[in-house]
């Protein structure tokens, strides 16, 4: 035992590890600055939110020992199950009366339970466990059905509950499949995909008008003639330039291509017509800056980017904050999505800047430690956890800088919330672990 | 071997790509787009002035005149209503469902939001506030604020004190194109009497409080403040005693009193009736009570008669000035008599006025006749027209020297100049070389075009007690500004020399002790007065009487006018007498306080008053 404990410790990436301390201790100490209300406040540390949120950092810090102490095949074992499980919780929690009008979260007396936090992680062993089998090929199309319901089931789930945030995050999975196998085309046309909403909600949003020949066309359907006319222009140089026993694959992929995006256009027309509601659609003009609702659905981002923009270069010093924090409360919800206005405004864009450099850091770390991985399984749920992270830093910082509409999603090892440091601490945590077996096992 | 390995690189090249967007952007938003840093200033920090407490008023005893009054805004907060506080509420302040679902509306919408307290009752008077004030702790959504108006002690003076109100939008424009940016359109600023002649001093120098706010604007951090310097208080020459008198003398009656301190031009009281009380004019009633006085009392209850009306006619009292004049112009003697002729104008039955002394003493009407006839007609060689013509010119210049026709220069902004008829009026009214003497007698005993005010009486009271002089009547004492009070030290002297006001001087103390003005006589002090009957065709006769006692070392001149008084020693006489028993005695005997009752429950209105 002694030995084990040893060998693992000697084996554990310490890099990582760093990376992960230094990123729970920042994110606590920015986190506190949050919910700071002056020196002269006192209150009782322990229910405090700063208390209970050290707490959860050091049951995770607990737990994560506990990880480290569990054999690497045991986790991968109990992979389906652990899935399993949440998955019922997931669907329990629909039962729960609901919380800002989303049933999310199991309430005990005292904290609360976010099932939803916890199946990333279930849901990574899984899809590792999935890949990795020895049975299971990533090139047949089965393996790759189960991959997708397996994602897909609790993604509607917490969809039902609502959570939009963290059912894009599920999207993340597109690049451990990548990775795994699957045609680049999927991530290329994700990006054309994203490309063309992007215009076209662009294009509704701000109502744009297109004069042609004398008469005025929406901005939409003047989109769809351009595609059309890049499909007939493209169709020409295939025509003539490709030799004709490429011809007729590559006609064929520039026909669905043109068909996806046109109905995409298409649908997003659709979509923001009748499917949006006006604060939707306010939040779209927002973004787009074709509207400035500061007082109503604009606020948020509003008072988040004021409190970004007076960081300025070198911030206003720890504790200094005027708006991100309880004191000033002029951030909503500067303790949870909202967080990164707290570091930004106090540390400025030196601080901002290094913590993106050490964000990212990290992640890029993960994937080197994936791809050292000698265990498919290891590799995999590596890949998981980079992308997870990934993702949630993405949309969530995009956000705070007004780079998306305003999607509710934390940041990890930062925001208030005791299920996603617990759950994003463990993830780490047993991925420490699966790689300090990486010199042992061939799993 | 793994034919994806590299696929490794298009992740971590994702990512860093995201990376760098993400570091420009907020290069972008932080280091070079200032915008989001001014907005994060707008959004956390707030200036608000800190208004001045205004300078308080006082009497020449240091009493005070305008002070401060405490009163109460009540505030509510909407979002935190409990259901049971809202009939609490209703019954507290007398409130119908609807009203109370109004109030929270108006609460909620506009620029009040419901998560912050806004007013709903404005200025509750500390009376009103000890009733509700129990039960204000047992409701959270509802509290008072108190802050403080202008509140008045003795409720007197309300004319000289003048009223303040919020600043309109023309004054605010004004005040701002004359670079003065004190005011904000929530200010008050005076608008009569003291208030609007010393606003500069009164009002102070504002300050301000730069602090952070925290997302409902509440003040969470000071940055900066500048301390508010509070307004001057001013020291006026007001005798509260004589004024609270005069006011109790004048109650049912319209007309002016006016009191001076001859020695140095101080005005001791100024009465102008009606009058009405001055805190009315003041907090939550202030548009309603203005309205009343201004617009639905036919009295003009808001005029300060005393330097405000110039139109009156001075009545007999004009004679003493004829005469000063005459005697400095040589045209009589102490000793001229003249026959009291009645053809022409009309007289009473008394003595034969022998000389200049009983003359006055019985006001013979045909004797100023024949003074104001030598001072105008001089030359009788010359065309008459042209005579009256060079004689009126010099006349008009030495009338004027009395501090007639002219503003005296009194501290109030409401004074008006008074008019004395001169060459050019005539020539206008009739046409030149159309009028002599003969058109214009009626000036000689104060009746014709005369326009005088009671402060300009008052005035002539004191050159006559002062023997030749006046310094320009005004109603500061002392102030922290030494330039105002410079103006109010230079000695005035009329064109007539000192030796001719000893006879004057004696014949109104004859006016008093055997005259017309017997009832004005006052034990064992000398008084010198002289009665004034002003002609009023509609009604009766208005009450004119000058005054200053005593004789020699006079403390105090004073002038009362009651219009409508039938004739000058019967209200106005009595009036001035008691005003100045109280000044010089500082008290009223038993007999004279019986007196002073009797003549304030004495109404003497004309039911069809009006005047512009």
């Amino acid at each position: 035992m002694k030995y084990r404990n040893l060998s693992i410790w000697r084996n554990i990436d310490k890099p990582l590890l760093i990376m992960y301390l230094l990123l729970s201790v920042i994110g606590y100490f920015i986190m506190y600055s949050s919910t700071f209300k002056g020196l002269d406040i006192q209150s009782d540390f322990w229910t405090a939110n700063y208390g209970k949120q050290l707490i959860w950092i050091i049951t995770t810090l607990f737990l994560g020992f506990f990880i480290l102490l569990l054999d690497g095949s045991f986790i991968k074992n109990t992979a389906y199950f652990t899935y399993g499980f949440v998955l019922l919780l997931l669907i329990l929690v629909l039962l729960m009366p609901p919380i800002k009008g989303a049933r999310s979260w199991f309430y005990f007396s005292g904290f609360s339970i976010q099932p939803s936090e916890f199946i990333k992680l279930t849901l990574s062993l899984s899809i590792a466990k999935l890949l990795s089998d020895v049975g299971s090929r990533f090139q047949e199309f089965r393996t790759k059905l189960k991959a997708f319901f397996m994602i897909i089931i609790p993604a509607l789930l917490i969809a039902v509950q609502p959570d939009p945030g963290t059912m894009l995050v599920f999207a993340c999975f597109i690049f451990v499949l990548y990775r795994e196998g699957l045609s680049g085309n999927f991530l290329l046309i994700g990006l054309f995909t994203v490309l063309i909403a992007v215009v076209g909600i662009f294009l509704k949003a701000s109502n744009s008008v297109f004069h042609l020949a004398g008469n005025a066309i929406s901005g939409n359907i003047f989109f769809g003639l351009i595609l059309i006319l890049g499909f007939i222009f493209s169709f020409l140089i295939i025509r003539y330039f490709v030799l004709p026993r490429f011809r007729k694959q590559k006609i064929q992929r520039l026909i669905i291509i043109t068909l996806l995006g046109l109905s995409i256009s298409g649908g997003i027309n659709y979509v923001y017509d009748s499917v949006f509601s006006e604060r939707h659609r306010t939040r779209f003009q927002i973004m787009f800056g074709v509207k400035e609702d500061r007082k109503g659905a604009g606020y948020n981002i509003y008072q988040a980017l004021s409190a970004v923009g007076s960081g300025e270069g070198f911030g206003k010093g720890y504790l200094k904050g005027t708006l991100s924090n309880d004191k000033y409360n002029h951030v909503p919800e500067q303790n949870t999505d909202f967080i990164f206005c707290v570091l930004a405004e106090e540390w400025g864009f030196l601080g901002s800047f290094l913590f993106i450099a050490l964000y990212l850091s990290t992640l890029i770390r993960m994937i080197l430690i994936a791809e050292r991985q000698r265990s498919k399984f290891t590799r995999i749920y590596g890949y998981c956890v980079s992308a997870i992270l990934f993702f949630h830093f993405m949309i969530n910082i995009a956000m705070v800088i007004g780079l998306a509409p305003v999607i509710g999603i934390p940041l990890p090892f930062f925001s208030k919330g005791g299920s996603a440091i617990l759950s994003f601490g463990l993830m780490v945590f047993i991925l420490l672990r699966l790689d300090s077996e990486r010199k042992v096992v061939l799993r | 071997m793994d034919p994806f390995k590299n696929r490794q690189w298009v992740v971590v090249l994702i990512i860093i790509s995201v990376g760098l967007i993400f570091s420009f952007r907020l290069f972008y938003i932080q280091v070079i787009n200032k915008d989001w840093s001014e907005r994060a200033s707008q959004i956390t920090s707030k200036t608000e002035n800190i208004q001045p407490p205004r300078g308080f008023i006082y009497d020449r005893n240091n009493q005070l005149l305008v002070g401060a009054e405490t009163i109460y805004d009540i505030y509510i907060h909407p979002s935190i209503i409990k259901p049971k506080d809202s009939s609490a509420i209703c019954k507290l302040f007398n409130l119908s469902n609807d009203n109370f679902q109004e109030i929270i509306k108006n609460a909620s919408t506009g620029y009040n939001v419901p998560y912050k307290p806004s007013v709903f009752i404005e200025s509750m008077t500390q009376k009103e506030h000890a009733k509700i004030s129990p039960y204000l702790g047992q409701i959270n959504a509802v509290f008072a604020k108190s802050k403080i108006d202008r509140g008045y002690p003795n409720s007197i003076a309300a004319h000289l004190l003048g009223y303040i109100r919020r600043i309109d939008e023309n004054q605010f424009e004004n005040t701002k194109a004359q670079g003065d940016f004190f005011y904000t359109k929530n200010d008050f600023i005076g608008i009569t009497g003291l208030e609007k002649q010393y606003e500069l001093l009164l009002r102070g120098e504002r300050g301000n409080i730069n602090y952070l706010k925290d997302y409902a604007g509440n003040k969470v951090e000071t940055v900066n403040k500048k301390p508010p310097k509070p307004g001057m208080s001013l020291y006026t020459t007001l005798d509260t005693e004589l004024q609270k008198l005069g006011e109790k003398l004048m109650a049912n009656k319209i007309g002016s009193i006016v009191a001076i301190e001859p020695s140095s031009g101080e005005v001791l009281a100024m009465v102008s009736a009606p009058s009405y009380n001055p805190s009315s004019l003041t907090g939550r009633d202030f548009s309603d009570n203005f309205k009343i006085l201004k617009k639905n009392d036919s009295l003009k209850p808001l005029i300060n008669r005393p330097v405000y009306n110039d139109k009156y006619r001075p009545g007999s009292i004009f004679k003493l000035v004829q005469a000063l004049i005459a005697l400095e112009d040589g045209v009589i003697l102490p000793e001229t008599g003249f026959y009291c002729n009645k053809n022409i104008i009309g007289c009473h039955n008394h003595e034969r006025p022998n000389n200049l002394t009983k003359a006055i003493k019985h006001s013979c009407n045909p004797y100023f006749f024949q003074v104001y006839k030598r001072l105008i007609m001089k030359d009788n060689s010359k065309n008459v027209f042209q005579t009256s013509r060079e004689g009126l010119e010099i006349w008009e210049k030495k009338i004027k020297s009395f501090g007639f026709g002219n503003s005296l220069g009194i501290d109030l902004p409401e004074e008006k100049s008074g008019f004395i008829p001169d060459v050019d009026f005539y020539d206008k009214w009739y046409g030149k070389k159309r009028w002599a003497f003969s058109t214009i007698y009626s000036n000689s005993i104060g009746e014709g075009e005369i326009g005088v005010s009671p402060i300009q009486m008052a005035n002539l009271a004191s050159i006559i007690a002062n023997r030749g002089y006046y310094y320009t009547p005004h109603v500061i004492k002392k102030t922290a500004n030494e330039n105002i009070l410079k103006k109010f030290k230079i000695k005035h002297s009329t064109c007539v020399d000192k030796k001719h006001f000893e006879v004057v001087v004696k014949a109104m103390n004859e006016v008093v002790n055997q005259g017309t003005g017997r009832n004005a006589k006052i034990d064992s002090i000398e008084v010198c007065g002289k009665t004034g009957t002003v002609e009023n065709k509609t009604f009766n006769d208005h009450s004119v009487f000058i005054s200053f006692a005593p004789m020699d070392n006079p403390q105090i001149a004073i002038a009362v006018y009651v219009e409508y008084g039938t004739w000058g020693s019967k209200w106005a006489a009595p009036i001035a007498s008691l005003m100045m028993e109280s000044f010089i005695k500082g008290s009223l005997s038993e007999k004279s306080i019986e007196k002073a009752n009797q003549i304030s429950q004495a109404v003497i209105l004309n039911p069809n008053t009006d005047f512009k």
